[in-house]
């Protein structure tokens, strides 16, 4: 096929060629690149967005983390969890059944009912959690077949607009999952109804970590 | 229901598929009532968002900078993706797609294929020529799953479904998954849709998906979606192609903060669709390890060659002109014969075919322009629209049959009237005198022979005034002036 490829390649050198076009850093980009809520307001956003989308959502501080996760699993009445391998094992409550991630079969995910994870960003604009895939964020299976799915965000992970999330890309992800609201389909006469095929119930523990050690600096 | 046709080079024109659709009082109902809600939507959502010229302004021009370096961008696409453990092929045509994607299944003895949701394989009429080859394609979009096992097709670019209402999604369901007792009720008709293909998901070893956007800086590609069928392909199972045409490229990751922004409140009218994915690759370990890109041209490179109309390759396929044009939104997609309707469609449609097919398109349309007001890339879809219609008909003028056709010989006389003032002057001086006879007491013509007869059939005309302008200028008393 690289007949083609070098077909395809003269047909558009052809087709573009003469024109002059401006270079691409000239390109106008003068949408909203940074928000302008404070901190309290950026956050109350977040919540208001995530809780649109049917999500549960709760706050807590870094030392009540554990407990809170505990509260959680407990209230959900559900047994086994599936955790990805580098989630902080003080997250790994007692009392329930952990499956770690260290390679499990498809099977093994799907048998699990739900599953905790961390997140790279969120991004209160659009009530958007971002997964970078990191150890403690997990495979992308972990997140998509199991019904239940309990993430915990800091708050100094909560960017307001897009585009803040952008900048703190410097390096591009290789895999990344932007996921706003639970699973929902709208297809049959434009009603909306949640849970096709992802996790059904997505709940989110916001950890006030803010002025606090940065516990990751990606930028 | 009369079978359809989306193939531009077999599909009846655009008037004669049209009408049966507008006496199909059910089909009019749904289409209506879909393209209702989410332009509600969409409008609420564009209103709230402060920067929203800004953001079209420069994902129009992301786009542009796409196809002014086209050659670049693809290049250092396949660069990046090959690095990091894809496949790149290229696909001069549909036949060379189709066969590309056939061998790459054949090769992993694939007998079925799990897909997301795509147009473009519509577009090359894919699935026909995976059957072909024994390997079962099996849509997993509710909407394609409803087309798929109610033998439909597509009707809209987003929602390809819409024309149908849940009671004849309960019809399709119950006939085609055995399930007698199945309730109309949208969630009974998911969770139905959900159990069918969860099996489906977890045996089935290939997949094929489309691709929003190809990431040229990392060789990532991008898909958004809401319901978790397309993460469910794209992680699931061994082998994974995706079929993209060549403009989805965009340079740089840090574009998607202007696309992803500006496609998912055109497309749904939602802040961010559901899910969106982005891989870059093969990642060891998690999702497919043997993942293939097949880019395609056909006739994408030869839009590209033409002023006006390379603007068409901007579209992002959010059909946000189609849920607002007033000719869509009469006729729904069928009418146009092609997996792409509406105002796209009337542009891309023909352009694909090289203007030898789908020539009513350009016509299928008011030019009222609503479609570019929406538009998130700013595409001139009227502009576009005329210079389609002066093709058409440059080359129907030339065809030998027209020399005899009223319609050509009488735009033929009107040209030389309207060149010349005396000959003007005359025309209007005849029309007078030949249209008394025709003018009732009333004031109106209310009926004409011939030809003249295509137009009092819908409306009235009103009589010829018994002074022209230039009467009564050349009449009217000096001194006043």
């Amino acid at each position: 096929m690289s007949g083609a490829r070098q077909q395809i390649l003269d047909r558009i050198r052809r087709a573009i060629s003469g024109g002059s076009a401006a270079p691409y850093s000239d390109l106008p980009r003068n949408y909203v690149r940074h928000g302008n809520l404070d901190e309290a307001a950026r956050l109350s956003l977040m919540v208001e967005r995530l809780q649109e989308y049917d999500a549960d959502v709760v706050e807590c501080t870094p030392d009540d983390l554990p407990a809170c996760i505990a509260d959680r699993l407990q209230s959900s009445g559900k047994h086994t969890f599936v955790a990805p391998p580098g989630l902080p094992v003080e997250w790994l409550a007692a009392g329930f059944d952990w499956k770690l991630d260290h390679g499990l079969t498809h099977a093994e995910v799907e048998a699990c009912d739900g599953v905790v994870t961390a997140c790279f960003a969120g991004v209160a604009d659009s009530g958007t959690i971002v997964l970078h895939h990191s150890a403690s964020e997990g495979r992308r299976i972990l997140t998509l077949l199991p019904d239940w799915h309990l993430c915990v965000v800091r708050t100094s992970q909560i960017v307001e607009t897009l585009p803040e999330y952008f900048a703190r890309c410097p390096k591009p992800p290789a895999l990344a999952t932007y996921i706003s609201g639970p699973s929902a389909t709208a297809d049959i006469e434009m009603t909306r109804i949640k849970g096709v095929h992802g996790p059904r119930f997505l709940h989110v523990i916001l950890v006030h970590d803010e002025g606090l050690a940065e516990v990751r600096n990606d930028n | 229901m009369t079978p359809v046709d989306l193939d531009p080079r077999t599909a009846p024109t655009f008037p004669q598929a049209a009408l049966p659709i507008l006496r199909n009082a059910q089909l009019r109902k749904n289409v209506a009532h879909a393209t209702d809600v989410i332009q509600a939507k969409r409008a609420r959502l564009v209103a709230e968002k402060t920067d929203w010229q800004q953001l079209r302004t420069a994902a129009a021009a992301i786009k542009d900078d796409v196809l002014g370096h086209l050659d670049q961008y693809l290049v250092e696409f396949e660069e990046r993706c090959t690095a990091t453990g894809g496949h790149v092929h290229w696909a001069s045509d549909a036949a060379e797609a189709r066969s590309i994607a056939v061998e790459i299944l054949r090769k992993e003895g694939a007998t079925e294929a799990i897909k997301i949701k795509t147009m473009t394989s519509t577009e090359i009429q894919l699935n026909p020529a995976l059957e072909a080859a024994g390997i079962k394609a099996v849509e997993t979009d509710l909407a394609e799953l409803i087309l798929q096992l109610g033998d439909d097709e597509p009707s809209h670019i987003v929602a390809p479904a819409l024309h149908v209402n849940r009671s004849q999604v309960r019809e399709i369901f119950a006939r085609r998954m055995g399930l007698a007792d199945l309730t109309d009720d949208p969630e009974a008709l998911t969770a139905a849709a959900r159990a069918y293909l969860r099996k489906k998901f977890l045996s089935v070893d290939a997949a094929i998906c489309g691709a929003n956007f190809l990431v040229a800086e990392t060789g990532a590609v991008t898909i958004v979606e809401s319901e978790g069928n397309g993460r469910m392909c794209l992680t699931l199972p061994r082998t994974l192609i995706a079929l993209s045409g060549i403009e989805k490229v965009v340079p740089t990751f840090r574009d998607l903060e202007v696309m992803l922004q500006v496609l998912a409140r055109s497309a749904t009218g939602e802040r961010m669709n559901p899910y969106t994915s982005l891989w870059t690759g093969v990642t060891p370990g998690d999702g497919p390890q043997n993942f293939h890109v097949v880019l395609l041209d056909n006739s994408r490179s030869s839009i590209l060659a033409r002023h006006t109309e390379r603007q068409t390759l901007r579209c992002i396929r959010c059909a946000a002109c189609q849920n607002t044009c007033p000719v869509y939104r009469q006729t729904g997609g069928h009418a146009y014969g092609s997996v792409y309707g509406g105002p796209i469609g009337a542009i891309l449609t023909p352009q694909l075919m090289h203007m030898d097919h789908a020539q009513s398109l350009p016509f299928a349309s008011s030019l009222c322009a609503a479609c570019y007001e929406v538009c998130p890339v700013k595409i001139n879809i009227p502009e576009v629209l005329i210079e389609l219609r002066a093709q058409v008909v440059d080359r129907e003028r030339k065809q030998a049959a027209r020399a005899f056709d009223l319609m050509y010989i009488g735009m033929r006389v009107a040209n030389s009237i309207f060149a010349s003032a005396w000959r003007f002057r005359l025309a209007q001086r005849m029309g007078r005198l030949a249209l008394r006879p025709f003018t009732h007491k009333d004031g109106w013509i209310h009926a004409l022979p011939s030809l003249g007869s295509r137009w009092t059939m819908t409306r009235d005309l009103r009589r010829l005034p018994d002074q022209t302008f230039r009467d009564w200028w050349a009449a009217r008393p000096k001194d006043k002036v």
